[in-house]
């Protein structure tokens, strides 16, 4: 067997003397470091010291029972990995060994090779079960870190209201802090819109997660939900000096979704492309049909994503950084909420993206199928 | 980024924020106060400040743009030649985050690169900030 135990510790504890030593020199000879004790009071002991990954114990031992040994080494580390050795007039105590938490046993007489086959997959076991733990730790960490962001995000304006009472109460009769006073009050009106649009986006985020939201699956022609956000918005793209165009030549763009789920997806698309768009700029609104899918397109001419910021462009609160431009009004969610509908809806949403040249949003939908299941 | 003529004087302050509506606050108060404030609204804008105006205090916000921006320009500070000669400019650092950087990475080392001399959650208490900053500059 060419398995190598290099840098792993095993503990061999067994009151025979015969025993101790060819386990020793069986799991030495594959390079594991092993320290053999006749006792459980010392193998105990030793485990405390020298931390071993895996234990090997002998159920049949004088003064310690193997079952008690099993128990304290627990005790002393968890994650231990034990295995008992046991003659076949113990096989009943073998299953108590295993239901106390031991990982196998090796009945005698056992070959060299079972033994290591046995301590192999002892350690193997053990290093998923130590990686799985780690997983665990980072995850809460996340979650965490999480949490702290969402905060952050929801108290932000709010601090920047109070503050702006704050001083206000300390503000003079003046024409020039009257002055003042307008402009802050409207700023303070303005921050407690955008608490509440975060809040609003963030639950329909959590009831699309959740799933609780009401989800149809009915047919919807795109070329409609497309056409009335084009409508919706021709102000907002007159405001931004910007022109909408359409280039859906079919009859139908059919797919099958919830209808409220789609109008949410394409408005929120729209409308990042008109905010997010430049003077004179344009944007195009294409859909075609292929092979059983409905591909939408919403193409802008505006500043655009730069390459290194791409994998996290529908992550919950991401903003596109335009340095020394306006801030653009927004929750951060809109592309997060686009990214669990499409997903939701069994299809896959895309960004093509040049800086200061425009970016290209593409989702792609399950065309309907008349005659499929119906919801 | 504007910045009113320093007055012989009279003490600098640079505030980094993207939050257009706390600096104007903040401001607001330090102004009255008689102080010069100079205003950065990114982790880098602030930089080049610093090397430009030597304020005699930095306001520096945590989360800009959606990352901790904040820490990296305390990092930079402390940990870079170039500017060496800010080592020792005072940092009063805020934000809605509830925890220090000391109280978020407990028993990390590398919180030693990130800590300011102040940590002020917002809303500031616009009073209790002013006693800190004239504390800060007296020294």
């Amino acid at each position: 067997m060419d398995v190598s135990g290099e840098g792993e510790t095993v503990v061999v504890i067994d009151d025979d003397y015969a025993m101790r030593l060819s386990c020793d020199q069986t799991l030495a000879k594959v390079g594991y470091t092993v320290a053999a004790f006749a006792d459980g009071a010392r193998g105990l002991e030793a485990v405390g010291e020298l931390k071993p990954g895996l234990v090997v114990v002998d159920l049949k031992m004088p003064g310690l029972s193997g079952l008690e040994v099993i128990t304290r080494l627990h005790e002393i580390d968890p994650a231990i990995t034990i295995v008992v050795i046991t003659g076949y007039a113990t096989i009943g105590t073998a299953v108590d060994a295993m239901k106390a938490g031991a990982y196998d046993f090796l009945p005698k007489p056992f070959s060299p090779d079972e033994l290591r086959l046995i301590v192999r997959r002892g350690f193997e076991r053990r290093h998923l079960q130590l990686e799985s733990r780690r997983h665990e730790v980072e995850r809460e960490l996340q979650r965490r870190r999480f949490v702290t962001f969402v905060t952050h995000q929801l108290k932000t304006p709010l601090a920047a209201v109070h503050q702006y009472l704050d001083v206000l109460r300390e503000l003079g009769d003046d024409p020039e802090a009257a002055a003042k006073r307008r402009d802050w009050l409207g700023r303070c009106l303005a921050r407690t819109d955008e608490l509440r649009r975060i809040i609003d986006d963030w639950l329909t985020l959590a009831e699309l997660q959740g799933g609780t939201f009401t989800r149809q699956r009915v047919r919807v022609d795109l070329k409609e939900v497309l056409a009335r956000a084009a409508t919706a918005y021709e102000g907002l793209a007159a405001q931004n000096n910007v022109t909408l165009a359409l280039e859906l030549p079919a009859p139908a763009y059919a797919i099958r979704g919830d209808p409220t789920c789609v109008s949410v997806l394409f408005d929120n698309l729209v409308t990042n492309a008109i905010k997010y768009n430049r003077a004179g700029g344009r944007v195009s609104i294409r859909a075609v049909e292929a092979r059983g899918e409905i591909v939408a397109e919403v193409t802008d001419t505006g500043v655009g994503v730069a390459h290194a910021a791409l994998p996290f462009l529908f992550d919950e609160f991401f903003r596109v950084r335009r340095p020394g431009r306006p801030r653009v009004e927004g929750t951060g969610l809109g592309l997060a909420i686009c990214r669990r509908i499409v997903t939701e809806m069994g299809g896959v949403i895309e960004v093509e993206s040049t800086e200061d040249v425009g970016s290209t949003f593409r989702v792609r939908l399950p065309a309907w199928a008349e005659g499929a299941d119906a919801p | 980024m504007s910045a009113t003529e320093a007055r012989p004087g009279t003490k600098v302050i640079l505030i980094v924020d993207d939050d257009e509506d706390f600096v104007t606050t903040v401001r607001a108060v330090l102004e009255r106060e008689g102080y010069t404030v100079v205003q950065a609204d990114s982790g880098a804008e602030g930089l080049r400040l610093l090397r430009q105006h030597h304020p005699d205090l930095m306001v520096l916000d945590v989360m800009m743009e959606s990352t901790t921006e904040g820490y990296g320009v305390t990092e930079a500070i402390k940990y870079t030649d170039e500017y060496n000669a800010f080592q020792q400019t005072p940092i009063i650092m805020v934000s809605s985050i509830q925890e220090s950087p000391d109280e978020r990475f407990p028993r990390a080392p590398e919180v030693d690169m990130i800590r300011p001399d102040r940590y002020m959650t917002k809303p500031l208490d616009l009073a209790r900030f002013l006693e800190i900053v004239r504390k800060i500059l007296r020294r």
